[in-house]
């Protein structure tokens, strides 16, 4: 999967956990609580779809990872190449 | 016994709602709690139950109708012993007649067809916009087609739509200013705070969640949600309604959990029981209510069962918060940012995570006294999460 197919799955999930926000405004460098008022509820959700949806496992400590768009594309496509190798 | 389902309160100051969907037929059995029909508030879309086992026999009132509280929506058939006579709602403001009242001419009796239409969900925003677009619901349903959607869907159809000028955002606006001055003009409120070391809390919640997968992941608030509930229980005078002159307790704590929503405005739906539930049941609980708030689909009984209301900020929020009770209930907890803060034990000085709870209760009920042993309850509780 490339960094591209990845992004597109990444905005699916983010609209999936929170239908209010439009795809095409996310800013992928800004905070996700800054950009759409993600509380601690909403920053799960969208953790468990994207551990789900790549069947990744994300520890607590990894959160910060996923706090804007692209570090949590970054994050996957580390996470899927350590698989690849495993 | 063939009797009516009227159109619940469902809040303090609601009028009426717009019927938009029926979920059931005539001819259609119904099993007391599951949804007959979904309403249009100023809270959102929200599924009204039954408070019956029965059958439906006669729908009155047409998806797109607006009506007043307390109006017949449809003719039931009930099981005997199994009608409850009226609403599980606490009595509030009447039933207000109006220009969008129907005259009993005006009812009908929904073909098939319009009756089985589809079941469209909106997220709050695309509603939002939908409303400030003046978009019709008819249309809203093509471009759905059984899933939800979203502002994108609304701004491409709002490109061959003519502009309105109804605005749902000043009207939750208005619903909120609403319930919040006739709280403060009619309950004497009293305020209490209080330091609870949380360390204890947090350092549970982390063992347990590096022990469970992503999905079982608990989040820290829901151990305040269950210290709360708890407390209420043991602490007479803060869950239950004020009405008719008087305090009615609950026999049990359905907390409602304050939830803001993206834009503006939030909602405060109950978790059911709080009191008898374990935390990881609580978890599923309360993040399956975030789901349906965040897609704007709630259920009637979630809006009108809460006995007490707790609120909180979130991780960013500030130290401290001073809620008003939201009537008929008679207390609210509010829990500010969770902090590392200097903290004082046998004369040492250490940094410790600090949460401030507030309390706002009625004076018609309590003192402050037993406000006190209820926040102090409930920080003996986060200090033994075990017990929780």
């Amino acid at each position: 999967m490339d960094r591209n197919q990845i992004h597109t799955q990444l905005l699916a999930l983010l609209t999936g956990v929170a239908p209010d926000i439009d795809p095409d405004s996310v800013d992928p460098v800004r905070n996700l609580r800054d950009q759409f008022d993600f509380d601690s509820m909403d920053a799960l959700h969208f953790a468990v779809a994207v551990s789900e949806t790549f069947g990744i496992e994300i520890a607590e400590t990894d959160a910060a990872a996923l706090a804007n768009l692209q570090s949590a594309e970054h994050f996957v496509e580390q996470r899927l190449l350590s698989k690849e190798h495993t | 016994m063939d009797v009516e389902f009227l159109l619940p309160s469902l809040g303090a100051d609601m009028e009426g709602a717009t019927l938009t969907h029926w979920l059931k037929q005539p001819g259609d059995r119904v099993r007391r709690g599951e949804p007959l029909a979904t309403v249009e508030t100023t809270k959102g879309l929200i599924d009204i139950e039954s408070y019956d086992d029965g059958q439906v026999l006669q729908l009155l009132v047409q998806p797109g109708t607006q009506v007043p509280v307390g109006h017949p929506l449809a003719r039931l058939d009930v099981e005997a012993g199994s009608h409850t006579a009226a609403a599980p709602a606490p009595p509030v403001a009447p039933p207000v007649t109006g220009p969008q009242t129907l005259a009993a001419s005006e009812r009908v009796t929904p073909t098939p067809t319009e009756a089985r239409a589809t079941h469209t969900r909106m997220s709050p925003a695309a509603r939002r916009r939908a409303h400030e677009l003046g978009l019709p619901l008819s249309a809203l349903e093509q471009a759905g087609g059984g899933g939800i959607i979203h502002v994108a869907e609304v701004e491409k159809l709002a490109a061959h739509a003519p502009a309105g000028s109804s605005d749902a955002r000043v009207a939750m606006r208005a619903t909120i200013g609403a319930t919040m001055a006739r709280s403060k003009r009619e309950i004497p409120h009293y305020y209490l705070a209080h330091d609870v070391d949380f360390s204890p809390a947090r350092e549970w919640v982390t063992r347990y969640n590096a022990a469970h997968t992503v999905k079982e992941r608990l989040l820290e608030g829901v151990l305040i949600v269950k210290a709360v509930a708890l407390a209420a229980t043991r602490i007479e005078g803060f869950s239950g309604t004020f009405h008719e002159g008087r305090f009615h307790p609950a026999g049990a704590v359905h907390l409602g959990t304050a939830i803001a929503l993206r834009g503006g405005g939030l909602v405060a739906p109950a978790l059911l029981d709080a009191h008898q539930k374990d935390v990881p049941t609580l978890m599923r609980e309360f993040s399956a209510l975030v789901e349906r708030v965040r897609a704007g689909h709630l259920r009637s009984g979630e809006f009108t069962a809460a006995t007490l209301t707790l609120t909180s900020l979130g991780a960013d929020g500030v130290d401290v918060l001073y809620p008003i009770i939201n009537p008929p209930q008679v207390a609210i907890v509010g829990a500010g940012a969770i902090r590392e803060h200097p903290w004082v034990e046998d004369r040492q000085l250490t940094v410790r995570a600090v949460l401030t709870l507030t309390l706002a209760a009625d004076h018609r009920v309590t003192d402050g006294r037993s406000g006190a042993r209820f926040l102090r309850t409930v920080a003996d509780l986060l200090a033994d999460p075990q017990s929780l």
